[in-house]
């Protein structure tokens, strides 16, 4: 009975996973087709990136809320830079980009020297940018040739290689932005698993006084965490933008639940119990697999959140639950 | 006038897994007592307590209340029964957010018996009551809690346990986080309790206070009886009782001939905190010198200074020869000066990681090129520290959680034993290690550290009588005596670490 929990912790989640591969691969063969499967990674590709950053936050023991809203704000930075301030797409990535690092390494700061707790300050932080992202804009959507409040015409527009990144395809089948989540999966993995930051970081998570005693500056690693999320949910900001194609104020609602569902069911992947990016990765693919499955055996739409509370919840059990519980 | 016995405890006994927790302890508590029970850290005093208290139901042995035998099976039980805790930790007691009256009454609050509509005025009215039982009714009832002081916390707590007019009323290291002065507060509630027929059972680690307030003094060595001291107390029999007799320490090789040996550590007129003493010390290669004192006599203070956690407030400390200035760990690290703390869970111990991760933990820039890090030179180091200092384990890769608590301690101290270095300081690194894994410890600091000065502190005589070859006591923030190891006479030492 032991060794079958202790298998079912290590392997349960994997199991589960290729189980229902192949049952809506038998139940509907269209599933198992090319296409299908890019449509799938495709689907998941926003909230895979931000995930991997919320990931970061996990390990030191954090949490950062605000990367949902920093996505979103990036969104309508990126297209403001472009559309209404007519320049280079080069630009507005690097306007994206560089906010998405502010805003981390401001929730870095709030947290660690003025000692708010991380969901109160990543809370804060959510709603400052919400609101934020409304202000340029005045409220409204950014799209090509909109009317701007003197009642001219924007005279910028999204720029083609911009748009690339969103809606693109390499060999004319892998979507870019699929790309640039693997690349962005295989970096977050690198780091963690095999550079002395990755252990660092973990450590913090384990037992921050012994890191701090081990001569670390803790606080460097943590702000550091709190930029690489803040970074990361600025690329998808840029993902994101380039394929819908407008600033869309309404962009960011749902990636930041997605994305922490996510890198919590993670933590049943193997059994190892801890944020970790291989787990996210497969965590955020088994969601879109599982939603892309359903949808094709007609399941309606409105029941897609249900289903993903279904799927934390489980994971979860299989991550604490089941685990013994230490006196 | 013989007095019968309000609670009787006898042969109380109590297993965890395989180890004997308690075995056989016997102690009887009058009303109109202050009671203290002594023992070092792991020596049993909160197993017992907890007996008492009702939260492990399964002990063996009987326990009497005015002549009848009773069975605690919860604490409520205890609590029914007349025996009351004021647990160590103020805030345990205490609910933030909360006024002083809502603190004060929060029994009343929680019962059945309050009103469904929440009446402040009756609450402040119930408040005053119980505050009154401990002359505390002069505070402003509607402060929030936050804004009072420990002491006045503390008394909260202690009022609240006396609402219930308990019989037995104990207090578990009441002094750990108030100042003297708030102590000195809390003593004479004490005997005024005292005087209206209480029973106090007192829980200390602070001796001097033990000394001063208590009719009797209990002591548990090891889980086991270790003696009643009666008036008139001494700090040095209730030490001698704490730690044992000693056996015949083995007569160290070393020399103390200091004209050949280098000079590691020298301390110049270091003050450690403000209006403390300036302290001089002088630490030569392959020496082991240990510090002893109290709590509160200022080695954590020291220790804290020399691995750069604390600030210099004046005064020099040399490394080789060289002044050094400290203005973190990491710069105490590179200059070869390593510590292993106090109480490992806390400041150690990462749980979820393996040995191997555990050990190399402040040395990864050494094992990593260009941040990546070299697992083979990592895992060669973990394995020679785990054959070096016999750290039991299936291999370097198990949980660090999944040991005992002596092999614990082993990769804490392979952690810091494991590059070369100038100093090392052990912050009590016996506390809760077995005999076996403090003499595995001591072989291979003695062994490792030929050209090194090693820094032991520790409230334990007796093991540091047998490790090291000098042995320095502090008393007050003051260094008071520095002597050989052989040529050390024990209750003179004694007397140097207890004298007021």
């Amino acid at each position: 009975m032991e060794k079958f929990v202790a298998f079912a912790i290590k392997y349960g989640f994997l199991i589960v996973m290729a189980g229902s591969f192949l049952g809506f691969g038998l139940l509907e063969n269209a599933f198992w087709s090319w296409p299908n499967m890019f449509s799938i990674l495709l689907s998941i590709t926003i909230v895979g990136v931000l995930a991997i950053g919320v990931t970061f936050t996990l390990i030191v023991d954090g949490f950062d809320l605000s990367i949902g809203s920093t996505a979103a704000i990036c969104v309508m930075i990126s297209s403001y830079v472009m559309v209404v301030l007519n320049l280079n797409y080069m630009v507005a990535i690097m306007f994206a980009l560089l906010s998405g690092f502010l805003i981390g390494l401001a929730n870095g700061l709030l947290i660690v020297k003025a000692k708010i707790p991380d969901l109160l300050a990543t809370l804060g932080m959510m709603f400052l940018i919400q609101g934020l992202q409304l202000i340029p804009s005045a409220g409204m959507s950014i799209g090509t040739g909109m009317m701007l409040a003197d009642g001219s015409e924007a005279e910028g527009e999204f720029a083609e290689a911009f748009l690339y990144l969103g809606q693109g395809r390499a060999f004319d089948l892998i979507p870019i932005p699929v790309i640039v989540f693997t690349i962005l999966a295989i970096i977050a993995y690198f780091i963690l698993q095999y550079t002395k930051w990755g252990r660092i970081l973990y450590a913090i998570g384990g037992n921050e006084k012994a890191v701090k005693l081990a001569g670390v500056n803790v606080e460097k690693y943590k702000i550091a965490a709190y930029v690489i999320s803040g970074t990361v949910a600025s690329i998808g900001g840029i993902l994101l933008a380039a394929r819908i194609g407008r600033g869309d104020v309404t962009s960011g609602g749902g990636l930041l639940l997605d994305a922490v569902a996510a890198a919590l069911i993670g933590f049943a992947v193997l059994g190892v119990k801890k944020p970790n990016a291989l787990g996210t990765v497969v965590g955020v693919i088994f969601i879109g697999m599982l939603l892309n499955g359903l949808t094709m055996l007609s399941l309606p739409y409105y029941t897609q959140d249900f289903i993903k509370g279904i799927v934390l919840v489980a994971a979860l059990i299989f991550t604490f639950g089941l685990s013994k519980s230490e006196i | 006038m013989e007095k019968k016995p309000l609670i009787r405890a006898i042969n109380i006994s109590k297993t965890f897994g395989a180890t004997k927790a308690l075995s056989d302890i016997s102690f009887d508590f009058f009303s109109s007592e202050i009671f203290s029970m002594v023992g070092a850290n792991g020596a049993g005093k909160s197993t017992f307590i907890k007996i008492l208290c009702g939260y492990y139901p399964d002990y063996e042995g009987s326990i009497y209340i005015n002549d009848e035998l009773v069975h605690f099976k919860s604490p409520r039980d205890a609590y029914e029964a007349g025996i009351q805790v004021v647990h160590q930790s103020i805030e345990q007691g205490i609910v933030q957010n909360m006024s002083v009256a809502e603190n004060l009454a929060l029994e009343y609050i929680v019962s059945p018996d309050a009103d469904f509509i929440y009446s402040g005025e009756e609450i402040e009215k119930k408040a005053v009551e119980i505050a009154k039982k401990m002359d505390i009714d002069y505070l402003d009832m509607k402060k929030n809690i936050q804004d009072i002081s420990q002491s006045e916390k503390q008394m909260i707590t202690i009022a609240r346990a006396l609402d219930k007019k308990p019989k037995l009323l104990i207090l578990d290291e009441p002094t750990s986080s108030i100042s003297d002065k708030e102590a000195e507060v809390l003593f004479k509630t004490l005997y005024k309790l005292k005087e209206e027929g209480v029973s106090i059972l007192y829980i200390s680690h602070y001796l001097h206070e033990v000394k001063k307030i208590s009719d009797k003094v209990g002591v548990i060595r090891d889980g086991k009886y270790g003696g009643l001291l009666h008036k008139p107390l001494e700090v040095s029999t209730i030490v001698q009782a704490m730690v044992g007799d000693i056996e015949a320490s083995i007569p160290s090789s070393y020399s103390y001939d200091n004209k050949d040996k280098k000079l590691i550590l020298e301390l110049k007129n270091l003050v450690v905190e403000g209006g403390s003493y300036p302290l001089n010390m002088k630490l030569y290669e392959g020496e082991i010198t240990g510090l002893i004192g109290l709590i509160g006599a200022g080695k954590t203070e020291l220790a804290e200074t020399l691995f750069g956690i604390r600030k210099v407030i004046s005064g020099e400390i040399l490394i080789n020869g060289k002044s050094i200035n400290l203005k973190n760990i990491h710069q105490a690290i590179k200059h070869g000066i390593h510590m292993v703390p106090e109480n490992r869970a806390v400041n150690a111990i990462l749980p979820e990681e393996s040995i191997k991760d555990n050990i190399t933990l402040p040395f990864l820039n050494h094992f990593s090129k260009k941040s990546i890090l070299q697992k083979k030179q990592e895992i060669d180091a973990a394995n020679k520290m785990i054959e070096n200092m016999g750290i039991k384990c299936e291999n370097y890769m198990a949980d660090i959680g999944s040991l005992s608590g002596g092999n614990q301690q082993k990769v804490v101290v392979a952690r810091w034993l494991l590059m070369e270095h100038n100093l090392v300081i052990l912050d009590e690194p016996f506390q809760g290690v077995d005999i076996k894994s403090r003499k595995d410890i001591n072989t291979y600091l003695r062994n490792t550290t030929k050209k090194s000065s090693v820094l032991l502190i520790s409230s334990d005589i007796d093991e540091l009588m047998d490790v090291t070859d000098k042995i320095l006591v502090m008393n007050k923030g003051k260094i008071l005596s520095s002597e050989k190891t052989s040529h050390i006479d024990r209750d003179k030492l004694l007397s140097l670490i207890t004298q007021d």
